[in-house]
């Protein structure tokens, strides 16, 4: 009998042991995470603020990063939006903190290699950041240049050079999260290239008379233009 | 304040000159083709008008590569019979060196005050140096009313082409006069009348790493004038013939420069402008008197094109700039045949009012906002050119009024928005 | 652009040509010396907070005929009141805000209450007609323009081309409706395709020549929430508490006024309201609430007006309606091909199957209850309960603006 009731004892016995060193693993988990979420929520709001005094919000006005928030359907404030990714970064960055605390070896490799990846999503952010600014800018600027001089077609003009540059970008922003790597940067050449030569062969072969007609018009206009336009705007 | 932008051998000529009354500058940048005869006429005027007068002349040079430094130390009057019955009792100093600082007509002007400073001088005035059609009377019409009449600023009247000068028309006339309520014509004319007074008061200004050192240094004086509640007057100093333009400039940098240099102004001194309604007349000497019309060849056809192009390919920019309802008017201009093409006034108005808040609210890069205006600036000027076609120089005067008019009474649109965060 | 053709006894004014804004405006502002025109906006604080309110002050801002804007707020804390004040601030026109959450105006629609008169619970409805009566208070208009505040194209010629028929003085109309197509990537205004104008279609053929309907016929666009008129039109007309606003309120213009005084005015060329953040399941509801509510509206007047509904008459109607829908809908398809127009084809014929179901509904409805809620009285029976009800009401308003 005793037999019995040991042997139903014993691994019961061993689970509680089990338990008994895991519990304080459990509970620093549970302390690492009330503590990361309370920061986390504290550097949100210490983020948003600073970065609505630091006029955040009018700079990414003109930058156009609101009007992108706007497309995606997000009605708040930059610096608000900021501050939410913010906090969901540090509690998860929390989380995976305090799983490693359980010392369960699986977890452990898992939260090594999200710590090891980490950097590499931060630079793609900035990276993606950062390009998107520029590919709004560069394109504002051809389109603005191109269509005070008359040209008809200065939006698609504005909108090719957007588009080729956004390739550029997620090409960069893939080869910083290392996404198949390879494969990415054949793909991008693939399609890189393949745009610059079909434009080349639709010039070179399809176009030849007719950019010729375009140089020809633009630059007789051009001379006509300087005999003609006397005005002094000044 | 330091007098570091001078080099120590201009300096120690000003010791040697010790004081004068008048100083006279001459910015230049390879000139060396017209300067000559601006720096004549200078001299002649001082010897003719200003006879008791202690004068300097100086030329400021932003590093000329034609000898225009040369021709400034050689260029003199050497008989004065002809134009003066009496010999002149002062001599005329001449100083000539290149200025320091940020290249642009701003440093050149800088070192100007900077010599009326250290000279203690009563007047200046400044004129450019590719001007053909300057004469003597020039110096009197611009020192005069500072050195007897107790002004500290006078800006220049010209008489010009009815079709010339339609950046200052169409946008900085209307918007100064309805901004500080003066009716200063030519508030960017180039050739102005200074008091010693206002001299030092420029130079106390901070702005002279700033835009304000390379590009619209015209504007910021009259503007600082005005704003400052020094006496302004003006003189109709007669045509205004400069040497053939430089063919490289762009329309749409003058255009930059020219307003982001007025709107930049406007965030110095909201407090000034904001409570101004109307405007008034400024006391206007010299004889004014109009000459004919030579007729200027303007293809109104191709700006129209322009424009129009324009119009479909920036409809997403101006929609921000300009809202709903205003963008629907200049799409409805752009569809408009070129005999009836019109710009109206009021809508013209609206234009650089939303222009100006949105350069306030910096929604977007000054250089982009402001060269998007190009082609609505092209529009508009088209517009005047078919509708002035057949005026003479009082109905093209009339309209510019009537557009004057408009940016006075809409004035309240600008100032409401303004305060808006 | 658009067809010069007049479909009904409602006047139509066309947008043809590019008529200058300029112009009207011009025009307008001689107009409203002799004829001031008050603006009544009823908006949510939740508006304010969305992309198309931004787009609207600012237009505002450059309109100079009007005399006077009332904006009746809902849903809007006392904070809130404060920023939808600085927000309005813009405006050179002078703004008056109706704070119906306040603690004044809800005072005031206690007394309403105190003294007998029905006016619904909050809404629109109610908010409109308060504000009605604000402006009828001060005196200081002849003409009453309302829009809503959802609008993300608005464009000052919208509100220009709706006041002008009514402010002009060479022109009779006391009132002006708005129409528009409201065409995205798709045709968008499904209730009034497929429910309204099928319906009144349906009646027609069913109760023959009844001028109201012919009335509402006429009408390109009943269900549009833009519209302008006299002040004397707002002292008279009731006004439905519910979602048969628009309706009800053309059944009270029928029942006043000549159909030759009513014209209707293209106010855009393009229109849109943008992401009312409603859940599938909430939207339904909503719509199914809406049309249910125009159906009861128009059953109602058609009543009031001497036609029996009858169990058949309700049963030849469901049928008569589900046909006449079907031909509208295929009539759509065509024009969506031409267009170049998304068409589901599936979700038309769901939303007419829908629609059907709500007359069911609102026949039931009127079946059971053939009066209804009554709707808002008019000002002047207000003003006969409570003589002092202006003076209050524009104490009220003029103590929040402090």
């Amino acid at each position: 009998m005793t037999e019995f009731v040991e042997m139903m004892f014993v691994p019961l016995q061993e689970l509680f042991e089990q338990f008994k060193a895991f519990l304080p693993g459990l509970f620093a988990m549970l302390v690492i995470l009330v503590v990361g979420i309370l920061l986390a929520k504290l550097i949100e709001l210490i983020l948003t603020k600073s970065l609505t005094a630091m006029k955040f919000d009018g700079w990414s006005d003109r930058m156009g990063v609101t009007t992108l928030m706007r497309k995606g359907d997000m009605w708040g404030k930059p610096s608000a939006v900021v501050g939410t990714v913010v906090f969901w970064l540090l509690t998860i960055v929390t989380l995976m903190g305090g799983m490693s605390a359980l010392n369960v070896d699986a977890i452990d490799q898992l939260v090594a290699q999200f710590f090891g990846y980490l950097p590499r999503i931060l630079s793609a952010v900035i990276v993606m950041v950062i390009g998107y600014v520029l590919t709004g800018f560069v394109s504002r600027a051809v389109l603005i240049a191109t269509a005070n001089r008359g040209f008809h077609y200065a939006k698609l003009l504005a909108e090719a050079v957007r588009f080729l540059l956004a390739v550029l970008i997620f090409a960069m922003v893939m080869e910083q999260l290392q996404i198949a790597p390879s494969i990415v940067l054949a793909a991008f050449s693939i399609v890189f290239g393949g745009i610059v030569a079909a434009l080349a062969i639709a010039f070179g072969v399809g176009g030849i008379d007719a950019a010729k007609r375009v140089i020809e018009r633009e630059t007789m206009e051009k001379r006509a233009e300087e005999q003609k336009d006397e005005i002094e705007h000044l | 304040m330091d007098t570091a932008v001078l080099r120590a051998e201009v300096r120690a000529q000003l010791a040697q000159i010790g004081q004068a009354d008048i100083v006279i500058g001459i910015p230049s940048y390879n000139s060396a083709r017209t300067i000559g005869h601006v720096v004549r006429a200078v001299q002649a005027g001082l010897a003719k008008y200003f006879p008791e007068h202690k004068a300097v002349i100086v030329n400021a040079d932003g590093g000329s590569t034609d000898g225009t430094m040369d021709v400034v130390r050689q260029s003199s009057v050497e008989d004065y019979k002809p134009i003066m019955l009496r010999e002149r009792v002062e001599p005329i100093a001449k100083l000539a060196f290149p200025y320091s600082g940020i290249p642009g007509k701003g440093s050149a002007f800088r070192a100007v005050f900077e010599i009326a400073r250290t000279l203690d001088a009563k007047a200046c005035a400044v004129v450019d140096s590719d001007l053909r059609s300057i004469t003597p009377e020039w110096i009197e019409l611009l020192v005069k009313p500072v050195l007897e009449g107790g002004f500290d600023y006078v800006s220049p009247l010209y008489h010009r082409h009815k079709f010339d000068g339609t950046i200052t028309n169409s946008i900085v006339y209307p918007l100064t006069r309805a901004l500080y309520g003066k009716r200063v014509r030519q508030p960017i004319g180039g050739d102005f009348g200074f008091s010693g007074k206002l001299a030092q008061f420029y130079l106390s200004q901070d702005v002279w790493q700033s835009d304000v050192a390379r590009f619209g240094i015209d504007i910021w004086m009259t503007t600082t004038a005005l704003a400052n509640d020094f006496k302004v007057a003006q003189s109709f100093l007669g045509a205004k013939i400069h040497d053939a333009k430089d063919p490289g400039a762009d329309l749409s940098d003058m255009l930059y420069q020219v307003v982001s240099a007025t709107f930049d102004l406007m965030e110095r001194y909201p407090n000034v402008w904001m409570p101004i309604h109307g405007s008034e007349p400024v006391p206007t000497f010299g004889f004014e008197y109009t000459v004919g019309l030579e007729h200027i060849n303007v293809d109104t056809s191709r700006m129209l094109h322009v424009f129009r192009e324009a119009s479909r390919n920036l409809g997403d920019m101006w929609l921000e700039i300009l809202g709903n309802g205003d963008l629907r008017e200049v799409e409805r201009l752009a569809s408009s045949d070129d005999e009836s093409f019109r710009f109206p006034p009021g809508l013209w108005t609206r234009v650089i009012y939303d222009y100006a808040i949105a350069f306030h609210r910096q929604k977007m890069s000054a250089a982009h906002l402001i060269r998007s205006l190009v082609p609505l600036y092209i529009g508009k000027t088209a517009s005047f050119v078919i509708e002035a076609q057949d005026m003479d120089q009082a109905e093209a005067e009339a309209e510019i009024e009537k557009l004057c008019k408009e940016f006075e009474n809409e004035k309240d649109y600008l100032t409401t928005h303004w305060r808006q965060p | 652009m658009s067809d010069f053709y007049q479909s009904g006894i409602v006047t139509t004014l066309h947008q043809l040509g590019q008529p200058s804004l300029e112009r009207l405006e011009a025009e307008l502002f001689t107009f409203s010396k002799t004829r001031p025109i008050a603006l009544v906006l009823p908006a949510l604080y939740s508006e304010f907070e969305g992309p198309a309110m931004p787009g609207i002050v600012r237009e505002l801002s450059k309109v100079r005929y009007l005399k006077e804007i009332v904006l009746t707020l809902d849903q809007a804390s006392e904070q809130q009141l404060k920023q939808v004040r600085e927000f309005m601030s813009s405006i050179p026109t002078e703004v008056r805000i109706v704070h119906n959450n306040g603690r004044r105006i809800s005072e005031i629609y206690e007394t309403l209450a105190r003294n007998g008169l029905e006016v619904g619970p909050p809404g629109k409805g109610r908010s409109a007609w308060l504000a009605y009566g604000y402006v009828l208070a001060r005196e200081q208009s002849d003409v009453i323009a309302l829009h809503d505040c959802d609008i993300v194209t608005y464009g000052r010629e919208m509100l220009a081309r709706l006041c002008y028929p009514v402010a002009s003085p060479a022109l009779d109309y006391v009132f002006c409706k708005g129409y528009y197509s409201r065409v995205s990537n798709k045709m968008n205004g499904r209730v009034t395709r497929l429910l309204v104008t099928p319906l009144v279609r349906s009646l027609r053929q069913l109760v023959g020549q009844h001028g109201f309907l012919v009335f509402l016929d006429g009408f390109r666009y009943p269900l549009s929430g833009e519209f302008c008129m006299t002040t004397d039109v707002a002292r008279m007309n009731r006004i439905p508490s519910d979602w048969g606003l628009e309706v009800g309120s053309l059944a009270e213009v029928y029942r006043n006024y000549s159909p030759r005084r009513v014209c209707q005015s293209d106010i855009a060329a393009n229109y849109d309201h943008k992401h009312q953040a409603l859940s599938a399941d909430d939207a339904a509801k909503g719509l199914m609430k809406m049309t249910v509510d125009i159906c009861k509206s128009v059953f109602r007047t058609l009543a009031s007006d001497g036609v029996v509904f009858s169990e058949g008459l309700f049963k030849s109607l469901m049928a008569s309606y589900l046909r006449q829908a079907e031909d509208t809908l295929i009539k759509y398809e065509a024009d969506a091909h031409i267009n170049g127009l998304e068409f589901d084809r599936h979700e038309e014929a769901k939303a007419v199957e829908a629609f059907g179901k709500a007359i069911a509904l609102a026949a039931q409805a009127y079946t059971e209850n053939p009066m209804g809620s009554p709707p808002i009285p008019n000002w002047n029976r207000v003003k006969a309960a409570i003589p002092d009800i202006f003076e209050m009401l524009k104490a009220a308003v003029d103590a929040d603006a402090r």
